[in-house]
C-alpha cells in the first residue's frame, strides 16, 4: 500500500512536473530541433515598444544561445514598422522572417493572404513542434489572430487594455475629499458615468489652478495631426457612448452615416466627440500635441489626476520611479459609460475600449520558415511570460496571472492584471476591417478639423460618414 | 578621341547607377501614376485607368491645400534664408571678434539631421515644457501652442526651417563674395556710387548664378519637406502644416493608395521643374544673353 502509494505520489509528481505551467524548457529537445539550422539567421521587425524590446534584449540572445540560431529584430517606429513590413510582404522579397502584427492590421494582411498559417505550418512539421507551446495556453486574445478556421497567424507577444488611470493619492487625501464633497454634493471615487468624469475633471483642474500646481483633471490624447486622437475618438471614447466598430455597419453595405445605416455621425457620436472636446479643453495645455506616448509621459509627470492611458504604459507610470512620479499612487478603473451601455455590452453587444496589443507573425515569403517556427514557439511558452509580463506589463498567456511575480506587479498596479484577466471580456480590439488604414487616413483630416475648430461636430461627423462611404466604394467594399 | 572614350569610362558608373536608381524608378512611378492601386482595396491590383488620377488631382482639395501651404512656406521660408544668409555672408567678410566661434556655431545645425531637428523644435515649442512658450508666456504674456493654432505652426515650421538652412545659404554667398575681383567695387567708389548702387548694379549681379543655385538647391529641397515636419507637427494642426511631401507620405504609406500617391509625386515634380525653369528663365537667361 505505501510502495503504492509512493508511486502513485511519483507518476502524479511527474505529469504534475511534465505538465505545468512552469515546466523547465527541454534543451535537449531544442537543440535537436535547431540542428539542421545552424548559422542560419532570422530577421524580424517591429515596433520599439517594451514587449518588443524585451525580445530584442533578452529572448532573442536566450533563444540563440540555446539553439544556435540567430535572431536580428529590428525595432523602429510603428509607421516604419507597418511601411517595411508591407512593402516586404507586398513584394515577396522575404527579407523578413517575423513581423509584427498589430491587432488592427491582422485582417488586412489575413486578406492578402501576407501570413504563413503556424497551426497548420507546425502541423505539417511536426518534428518543428515543441512540447512546451501550444495555442491553448494563450488568453482569448489570441482569437483576434486566427482565421474562420481557428488557425492561428500570430504568436501574441503582447495584449493591454486601455484603462482609466487615476491618482489614488489625490482620490484618498480627505481634505481634497471635504472639498470635493463640498463643491459636488458627492464622494470623491473614480467617475462611472460622462457626467461624473466630467465633474471630477473640472474640479481637479481648477483645483490646480487655485493652488497654483500643475495639475489638470484629466488626460487627452488629442494630437492635431496625429492619428492617436482619432484612436482615443473611436476606440475609447465613442464606444463608451455606444457607437461602436466606429459607427460602420459591415452587415449594412458599409453604411458609415445614420442615413445609410451607419452611426459615425448619429446622436450618441455628436455626444461623445462634444464631450470628449470638452474634456480636451480642461487637459494640460500639451493635450492638442499629444499622442499615446505624451499622454503616458503626462500622466507618469503627476500632471493630471486622472485619464484613459494605454496599458503598455501603466506599468512604468505605476512601479517605474527612475521614469515616473506618480509610483504607488495609481489606481485603475473601468471607464466611464453612458447608461445602457454595460448592459449591452455584458449583453454580447458592442465593448467599452480598446484591448490593445499584437503578435509576432511569419510572413509568406520567409525565406527561413522552419527556424522561424522555432524561435516563435519559443516566445510563446509559459515559461518565458512571467518576467516579460513585469518588465513590460502585458499578459498573453492565462498561466501567466497566477506566477509570483506577476501577482507582485498586479499589486503595484492596482489590480491591474487582475482587470484584464476578470474584465477583459468587456474590451475589444479593432474590428475586423480589411480597410483599417485606408479609411483611417482618409477621414483623419476631417477629425483633425473638427478638433482645430475649423468644422462643428455635427457637420464634421457628417462629412467623415460620407468620406468613409465613399472610400469604401472605391475600395471596393461598399456597392 | 581617347579623351572622349576616356570621360565615357569614368562617367560610366554614375551613369549606370542614376539610371537604375534614378530613371528607372522613375519611369515606375509614371507609369503606376496611370493606375488606381491599392493593395487593400478588394481588387488589389493595378488597373489601368488612363488619365483618372491626374483628373481627380485638379479637384482634390487636400492636395490643393497641400500645394497651397507648401508655396506659402518656401516663398517665406526661401525669402528668409537668401536675406538672413546674404547678411550673414556679408558680415563674416568682415573681421570681428570671435568670428571664427561663431562661425562654427552658425554652422551646426547644417550638420543636423532634418528628424532631429523636428525632435529638437518639438521639445523646445510643447506647452508646459518647452522653452519657447515658456518664455513667450513670461515675458510677453503670449500663449503660444502649436497643437491648437494653425498660424503658430505653420510660423513655427518656417522659423525651424530657416534656423536649420540659413548656414548653407550663408556658405554658398560667402563663398561667392570671396571670389568676386576687387577692380569694379574700387571704380565703383572712385565713380562716386553709393553702397546701395553697388549691390544693385555690381554685386547682386556678379554673384546672381551662385544665388540662383542656392535658390535652386532650397527650392527643390523645401517643396520635398517631410521629415522635420512630420517630428513637429505631423502636418497639423488640421492641415495648416500638411505640406505636399507629407500629404504624399499619408497618402502613399499608411492610406497605401499607391496609384494616386505616384500622380501626386509626378505632378509635384512637373511643378518643381516648371519653377526652377521659370527662375532660370527670370534671373539668368537675360544675363547670357547679354553676355
Amino acid at each position: 500500500m505505501k510502495f503504492a502509494f509512493k508511486m502513485g505520489a511519483s507518476a502524479l509528481a511527474l505529469t504534475v512536473a511534465a505538465t505545468s505551467a512552469y515546466a523547465e524548457i527541454d534543451e535537449a529537445w531544442w537543440k535537436a530541433a535547431a540542428e539542421p539550422y545552424q548559422g542560419v539567421t532570422i530577421r524580424g521587425v517591429t515596433e520599439s515598444s517594451p514587449p518588443s524590446l524585451y525580445i530584442r534584449e533578452v529572448l532573442a540572445p536566450e533563444f540563440e544561445a540555446l539553439t544556435g540560431i540567430r535572431v536580428d529584430v529590428e525595432t523602429t517606429s510603428w509607421d516604419q514598422m507597418f511601411d517595411k513590413a508591407i512593402k516586404d510582404m507586398e513584394a515577396s522579397t522575404g527579407i523578413y522572417d517575423m513581423a509584427y502584427i498589430e491587432q488592427d492590421i491582422i485582417y488586412s494582411y489575413l486578406s492578402r493572404n501576407f501570413l504563413t498559417d503556424l497551426t497548420q505550418f507546425l502541423a505539417d512539421n511536426p518534428d518543428l513542434k515543441a512540447a512546451t507551446y501550444d495555442e491553448s495556453n494563450f488568453t482569448t486574445f489570441a482569437d483576434y489572430f486566427k482565421d474562420d478556421a481557428g488557425h492561428l497567424y500570430g504568436v501574441p507577444m503582447e495584449a493591454f487594455l486601455k484603462v482609466y488611470l487615476y491618482r489614488t493619492d489625490l482620490f484618498n487625501d480627505p481634505e481634497i475629499q471635504a472639498e470635493f464633497k463640498e463643491k459636488t454634493g458627492r464622494d470623491l471615487v473614480p467617475a462611472k458615468t460622462h457626467a461624473e468624469y466630467a465633474e471630477v475633471a473640472q474640479f481637479f483642474t481648477a483645483y490646480g489652478e487655485e493652488n497654483d500646481l500643475d495639475l489638470w483633471g484629466t488626460t487627452a490624447q488629442a494630437h492635431t495631426g496625429h492619428v492617436a486622437s482619432w484612436y482615443e475618438y473611436f476606440e475609447s471614447v465613442a464606444p463608451t457612448f455606444g457607437v461602436y466598430n466606429w459607427g460602420i455597419d459591415a452587415d449594412n453595405n458599409y453604411g458609415a452615416s445614420v442615413a445609410n445605416g451607419g452611426e459615425m455621425n448619429g446622436p450618441e457620436a455628436v455626444e461623445a466627440m462634444t464631450w470628449w472636446l470638452s474634456m480636451r479643453d480642461i487637459a494640460p495645455p500639451e493635450s492638442p500635441a499629444s499622442t499615446w506616448t505624451e499622454v503616458g509621459t503626462t500622466f507618469g509627470a503627476g500632471r493630471a489626476a486622472q485619464g484613459l492611458v494605454y496599458g503598455e504604459n501603466a506599468g512604468w507610470i505605476a512601479a517605474d520611479e527612475s521614469k515616473s512620479l506618480v509610483v504607488g499612487k495609481v489606481g485603475v478603473a473601468l471607464p466611464p459609460l453612458k447608461d445602457g451601455v454595460m448592459e449591452e455590452v455584458e449583453g454580447g453587444t458592442g465593448y467599452i475600449g480598446y484591448y490593445d496589443g499584437g503578435a509576432f507573425g511569419m510572413p509568406h515569403s520567409s525565406k527561413n520558415k522552419e527556424a522561424t517556427a522555432l524561435f516563435l514557439q519559443y516566445i510563446g511558452q509559459n515559461e518565458v511570460q512571467p518576467d516579460w509580463a513585469v518588465a513590460a506589463p502585458r499578459v498573453t498567456n492565462t498561466a501567466t496571472y497566477d506566477d509570483p511575480k506577476v501577482q507582485e506587479m498586479n499589486e503595484k498596479l492596482s489590480g491591474y492584471y487582475d482587470l484584464i484577466k476578470d474584465r477583459g471580456y468587456l474590451f475589444a480590439g479593432a474590428p475586423a476591417y480589411p480597410f483599417h488604414a485606408q479609411v483611417r487616413e482618409a477621414t483623419a483630416p476631417i477629425f483633425y478639423q473638427i478638433l482645430t475648430g475649423d468644422l462643428g461636430v455635427q457637420e464634421g461627423l457628417d462629412q467623415m460618414a460620407a468620406t468613409a462611404e465613399s472610400t469604401l466604394t472605391e475600395l471596393g467594399y461598399r456597392k | 578621341m581617347q579623351s572622349k572614350r576616356l570621360g565615357w569610362i569614368l562617367l560610366a558608373p554614375t551613369l549606370v547607377i542614376l539610371f537604375f536608381f534614378g530613371v528607372l524608378p522613375f519611369i515606375y512611378v509614371v507609369y503606376v501614376s496611370f493606375h488606381q492601386w491599392n493593395p487593400f482595396a478588394v481588387n488589389p491590383e493595378m488597373v489601368f485607368n488612363g488619365a483618372d488620377n491626374f483628373r481627380q488631382i485638379v479637384f482634390d482639395p487636400a492636395f490643393l491645400n497641400s500645394i497651397g501651404v507648401t508655396v506659402m512656406f518656401v516663398f517665406f521660408a526661401v525669402l528668409s534664408e537668401l536675406i538672413l544668409g546674404y547678411v550673414l555672408a556679408q558680415a563674416f567678410m568682415r573681421d570681428f571678434p570671435g568670428k571664427a566661434i561663431f562661425r562654427t556655431i552658425h554652422t551646426l545645425p547644417l550638420i543636423m539631421a532634418p528628424i532631429i531637428v523636428g525632435s529638437v523644435w518639438k521639445l523646445m515649442t510643447t506647452p508646459s515644457i518647452g522653452i519657447i512658450p515658456k518664455f513667450l508666456d513670461e515675458w510677453f504674456g503670449i500663449t503660444m501652442n502649436i497643437g491648437t493654432s494653425a498660424p503658430a505652426a505653420f510660423a513655427t515650421v518656417v522659423i525651424m526651417d530657416i534656423w536649420h538652412w540659413t548656414p548653407l545659404v550663408t556658405l554658398t554667398l560667402i563663398a561667392a563674395l570671396v571670389s568676386l575681383p576687387p577692380d569694379p567695387f574700387e571704380q565703383a567708389q572712385i565713380d562716386g556710387a553709393n553702397k546701395r548702387q553697388i549691390f544693385w548694379h555690381i554685386t547682386l549681379p556678379m554673384i546672381a548664378p551662385a544665388v540662383v543655385a542656392t535658390v535652386f538647391i532650397r527650392l527643390m529641397d523645401a517643396l520635398r519637406t517631410v521629415d522635420e515636419v512630420w517630428m513637429l507637427t505631423g502636418g497639423g494642426p488640421g492641415s495648416a502644416t500638411r505640406f505636399v511631401g507629407v500629404h504624399i507620405f499619408k497618402e502613399v504609406f499608411p492610406k497605401t493608395n499607391y496609384g494616386y500617391g505616384s500622380t501626386i509625386s509626378v505632378i509635384v515634380l512637373y511643378l518643381t521643374i516648371v519653377v526652377c525653369w521659370l527662375l532660370y528663365v527670370t534671373m539668368l537667361a537675360p544675363r547670357s544673353k547679354k553676355d
